[in-house]
């Protein structure tokens, strides 16, 4: 029986890269699939997108809205979200028009009479409205109101303004006018009561400027003297968001605000974050006598009371009054605020060195340091990315509030929380300036948060089968 | 609107729980009032009272020698009739005046008091207006026993209060509540409890203090004993809410559980104009200004540094656009519009005070003069002492931002408690200080005196030889016109030395029912005062008390 002898030729070698079972779907990495899975969570991605916006807003913001955010704009305070009224240029320094007055027989003392011809000196706006009337015979004094509304009678004529010598039958009004429709009402006071009769102007306030301030601010032409610029209208700056109680514009100091906030709010987790992880670290692997001293450190750190050390920071800091307290809030929150991650990552570590996986490694040499980045760090990192998304707003809502309560920046710094401080007192009145960084701060806060549940369902070994 | 109010008065109540039962704004049946208090009252005794709320309670359950109308005019209290000399005044006291347990008023009353006022066991801050009378100062300073203070009951009925110097407003000082009287045997048999409670007080006013819940309500009832009972309207005025928040004390005022609100912010006048309600202005005399500090080594103590601030700074526009609530007044001068001169018109119609011509370029001329003279590059930065009242920072802010703006100076601003800020100003801690004087009587003197270098509350330590030897002249005359003389030269001293820059002089809007009507309002001593207060009957006419 003859058999067939193969040779060298017969065999071929296989190409050792060719893959034996192929699986048809591309292989993900942990962070890959991470981003897949966010990726398909909207709430989680929208709140991303608000993120980065807020951080374009912050950073891109006060390069393309240029406008100081201490600039106090006196003709538009506490003005609601508009774009550049129109005011009429008037000039400094003008006295108010003196009515002549003609001495009146006190024999005809009327009580019931009303004041006549009150009326208008010129155009009412708002750097100026001048006032006159008729004497009345045998007055003490004049009393003049400014209402909002129309008066109904005589008890409801509004804010009292000013009280006027018998000889003064003209007045000025130059207490923070808006634009908007008054009503001026006059009336006699006889032996210091005042009569019931009253007479009702209502006046429609015009916007005006200051030649001088106009100037000052850039709005006029280059050339423009007051002979030439003096009753032309001219556009203000427009405010998108409005203004403060001193005029300031709402969009730049939010802008500025974001800055104060957010640079706590990344800054303190950032660092806090990465102490923890070190500590942590360090007590879970070493375990055993270190690990438990270490640890008990870490409970007296947490038992200490932020505040108290806020205020001691700054005062050992020895910052003077009218000094900006962001320095003393960042090492307060940094030095208390790290056992939580510390803890979280102890846990982490003391279980992940544990696994098989571990054990393994070690016995086919592995030094220490191979674990810890190869094994440890990486297996770590999620809860770490959780827990440093779910600090930040926690940071922010820190800052907010101790700026609130004046502990942090100082004025003419603006921050979310000192805005909603100067904001609350004008509440009823102009909401506008309690809404708008108040909204800062809760959207801000719940897109962070949103973003750190995203993260964790994103994470979280037990879910990555799914979808 | 008016749901969204009572949210935030219910908040106000939970501060305070109302202990009495609830009580109207104002009620015909019973002929009573309710208030809100600010504060509870530090003392309810004479002898130590200083505070506000202590002086609006007391002006009611005590009376003095001399009292006001609902007009303010000067009238009798307890004394009938009164003679000033130069060198004493004589109080002949009236025979019906009684305390709330029938025992007469004397002249006894008013020695004990004015001895415990000047005794330094009670330690009283207003023991230095024993001062005005033989003894005073050394009683004061423990060297002498109080028994010694010149002031003697000639008999039951007949006071006579000895003075060092002639003291031209002394009939006007004797209405401050340290004046009152408080009746020995009384005083003596409550241990040391004196005025702790309602139980351990005795009145002689027109009403008295009936109830007194601690931090929470007081409640005063007519005075059956009160010689003049028939002139006091009201019988009871209550006090159910102790609140320091003016918002709080607004919204009980709309939710008509308060017959008054005081203070009114920009939003609640607002607010108050859209619920139609009637609104008054009241001038508290009170002057505010910017203080220095004049010590060694500071920038400050530089004269040309202080006029580039002067030059700069617009009482008008921080008044009229910055604080923005009608009465209050810019002001050029540390005496208010409403000292009188002596031809019939004011002081400051008599001596018009200079009002700085404003400008940039001078400002920045005096600014470069002062730094030369410092020997600086820059002005360091410079510190603002200021309350912590939101009005106070929102004026400080503009200040701020007019000074960086008009003169490149970084001001820094150190908001501080009152007793802290106080504190800070005598240690020289500070630089420029937004500071308020309000006056103890009336007369010019109670603000001139207080640059002088020997005056405790002049804590910038402000020196001028001139200023005090004028201050000194006048303290020895009562010729008002020569007084008056001297007040317009120290008018002139303070402009020309910029000593400090007036800012305004303060004004409130206040919300009143207008069911009342004969509330009192005065710029010394208890303003608030509804001893006169009666309730408007439904058909308009004046309630009459039964």
């Amino acid at each position: 029986m003859v058999s067939y002898i193969p040779t060298a030729e017969d065999f071929q070698a296989l190409d050792s890269a060719r893959e034996g079972d192929r699986i048809d779907r591309p292989s993900l990495s942990y962070w890959q699939d991470v981003w897949r899975r966010l990726r398909s969570n909207r709430r989680a991605l929208a709140s991303l997108s608000i993120v980065v916006g807020l951080l374009l807003f912050t950073l891109m913001g006060p390069l393309l809205w240029r406008v100081d955010p201490a600039l106090q704009d006196l003709e538009q305070v506490s003005q609601p979200p508009s774009l550049g009224r129109y005011a009429l240029v008037v000039a400094d320094n003008t006295p108010a028009p003196t009515v002549t007055h003609t001495a009146i027989s006190s024999a005809a003392v009327d009580r019931e009479q009303a004041a006549r011809n009150l009326r208008l000196l010129g155009t009412p706006h708002s750097e100026g409205v001048n006032l006159a009337w008729d004497p009345l015979p045998g007055v003490d004094a004049y009393q003049l109101y400014r209402h909002e509304y129309p008066p109904r009678d005589a008890d409801d004529l509004g804010l009292p303004m000013a009280r006027l010598m018998p000889q003064e039958i003209s007045y000025r009004d130059l207490l923070g006018l808006e634009t908007r429709q008054y009503y001026y009402s006059i009336v006699g006071v006889y032996n210091g009561k005042e009569a019931r009769a009253y007479t009702t102007l209502p006046v429609v306030v015009e916007q005006a400027i200051l030649f001088s301030e106009a100037e000052y601010r850039g709005l006029l032409s280059g050339d423009a003297t007051p002979e030439t610029a003096v009753g032309s209208s001219i556009r203000l700056e427009s405010h998108p968001l409005g203004t403060d109680y001193l005029g300031r514009d709402m969009l730049a100091r939010l802008m500025w605000g974001a800055r104060t906030s957010l640079f706590i709010g990344i800054c303190a987790p950032l660092i806090f974050v990465i102490i923890g992880l070190a500590y942590g670290g360090l007590a879970g692997y070493s375990g055993g006598r270190l690990d438990g001293a270490m640890m008990r450190f870490a409970d007296f750190v947490i038992a200490l009371p932020f505040l108290l050390f806020m205020i001691l920071f700054k005062i050992a800091f020895g910052l003077g009054p009218g000094e900006s307290g962001i320095g003393p809030m960042l090492l307060a929150l940094v030095l208390l605020s790290w056992p939580a991650t510390a803890r979280l990552v102890r846990g982490q570590v003391l279980q992940i060195r544990e696994e098989a996986y571990i054990a393994a490694a070690r016995m086919m040499g592995a030094t220490a340091p191979y674990l810890v980045l190869r094994h440890i760090l990486p297996n770590v990192m999620g809860v770490l990315l959780v827990s440093l998304t779910f600090a930040i707003p926690t940071a922010i809502f820190t800052e907010a509030f101790l700026s609130f309560i004046g502990m942090g920046v100082v004025p003419p710094t603006p921050s979310w929380g000192s805005m909603c401080n100067d904001g609350i007192r004008t509440m009823l009145s102009h909401p506008h300036e309690l809404m708008f960084p108040a909204l800062f701060i809760s959207v801000t806060v719940l897109a962070f948060n949103l973003l750190g549940d995203g993260l964790r369902d994103a994470m979280d070994a037990r879910m990555r089968s799914g979808t | 609107m008016r749901s969204f109010l009572s949210v935030f008065a219910a908040l106000g109540l939970s501060a305070s729980p109302p202990l009495l039962a609830v009580t109207p704004a104002v009620d015909p049946v019973n002929n009573e009032i309710s208030i809100s208090l600010e504060q509870e009252p530090q003392w309810l005794t004479t002898i130590k009272a200083t505070d506000a709320e202590s002086s609006i309670v007391l002006d009611h359950i005590t009376e003095g020698l001399i009292t006001r109308d609902v007009d303010n005019n000067l009238i009798g209290g307890v004394a009938e009739r009164w003679e000033l000399t130069d060198d004493k005044a004589t109080f002949w006291l009236r025979k019906n005046a009684r305390w709330s347990d029938g025992e007469p008023v004397t002249a006894h009353d008013f020695v004990f008091a004015w001895q415990q006022v000047a005794n330094p066991q009670n330690a009283a801050e207003y023991a230095f207006l024993m001062r005005l009378f033989p003894n005073g100062a050394e009683i004061i300073a423990g060297e002498m026993p109080p028994e010694t203070l010149g002031v003697e009951a000639i008999d039951d009925h007949t006071l006579v209060a000895h003075l060092v110097t002639p003291t031209a407003y002394f009939i006007d000082l004797v209405t401050f509540i340290s004046f009152r009287p408080v009746r020995e045997d009384f005083y003596r048999a409550q241990q040391g409890r004196y005025a702790a409670d309602a139980v351990n007080m005795l009145s002689n006013g027109p009403f008295i203090l009936t109830e007194w819940v601690h931090g929470a309500s007081m409640r005063m009832e007519k005075n059956p004993y009160y010689w003049n009972r028939d002139a006091i309207p009201l019988d009871a005025i209550n006090a159910p809410y102790i609140t320091e928040d003016p918002n709080a004390r607004f919204n009980l005022f709309m939710d008509d559980k308060t017959a008054i609100a005081d203070n009114l912010q920009i939003s609640a006048m607002k607010m108050a104009m859209q619920e139609h309600q009637k609104l008054k202005s009241f001038s508290d005399g009170t002057v505010y200004y910017l203080g220095f500090n004049y010590r060694e080594g500071r920038s400050t103590a530089n004269l040309n540094l202080r006029r580039a601030i002067q030059s700069v700074f617009d009482a008008a526009e921080m008044t009229y656009k910055v604080i923005g609530v009608p009465g209050n007044l810019p002001a050029y001068t540390l005496f208010p519009r409403w000292l009188k001169g002596d031809d019939g018109q004011s002081l400051q119609a008599q001596y018009p005070p200079r009002k700085p011509d404003l400008s940039v370029e001078r400002g920045r001329e005096y600014l470069a003069m002062a730094k030369q003279e410092l020997g600086v590059e820059e002005i360091p930065p410079l510190t603002i002492l200021l309350s912590d009242q939101p009005q106070t920072a929102k004026q400080a802010e503009y200040f701020q931002n007019v000074m960086a703006r008009n003169l490149g100076l970084e001001i820094r601003l150190d908001k501080q408690i009152f007793k802290q800020r106080l504190a800070k100003m005598s240690a020289g801690d500070y630089d420029l200080v937004m500071a308020g004087w309000g006056p103890d009587y009336n007369d010019a003197m109670t603000f001139a005196d207080l640059f002088t270098s020997w005056n405790a509350n002049n804590r910038g330590r402000y020196s001028n030889p001139e200023y005090d030897a004028l201050i000194t002249e006048a303290l020895q005359i009562t010729d008002q016109r020569r007084r008056n003389q001297i007040f317009a030269r120290i008018q002139d001293i303070i402009f020309d030395d910029v000593v400090i820059i007036p800012q305004y002089e303060r004004g409130f809007i206040y919300a009143q029912d207008k069911r009342i009507d004969g509330v009192r309002r005065y710029h010394t001593g208890g303003d608030l005062n509804f001893n006169y207060t009666f309730i408007i009957d439904e058909d308009g006419s004046r309630g009459v008390p039964d």
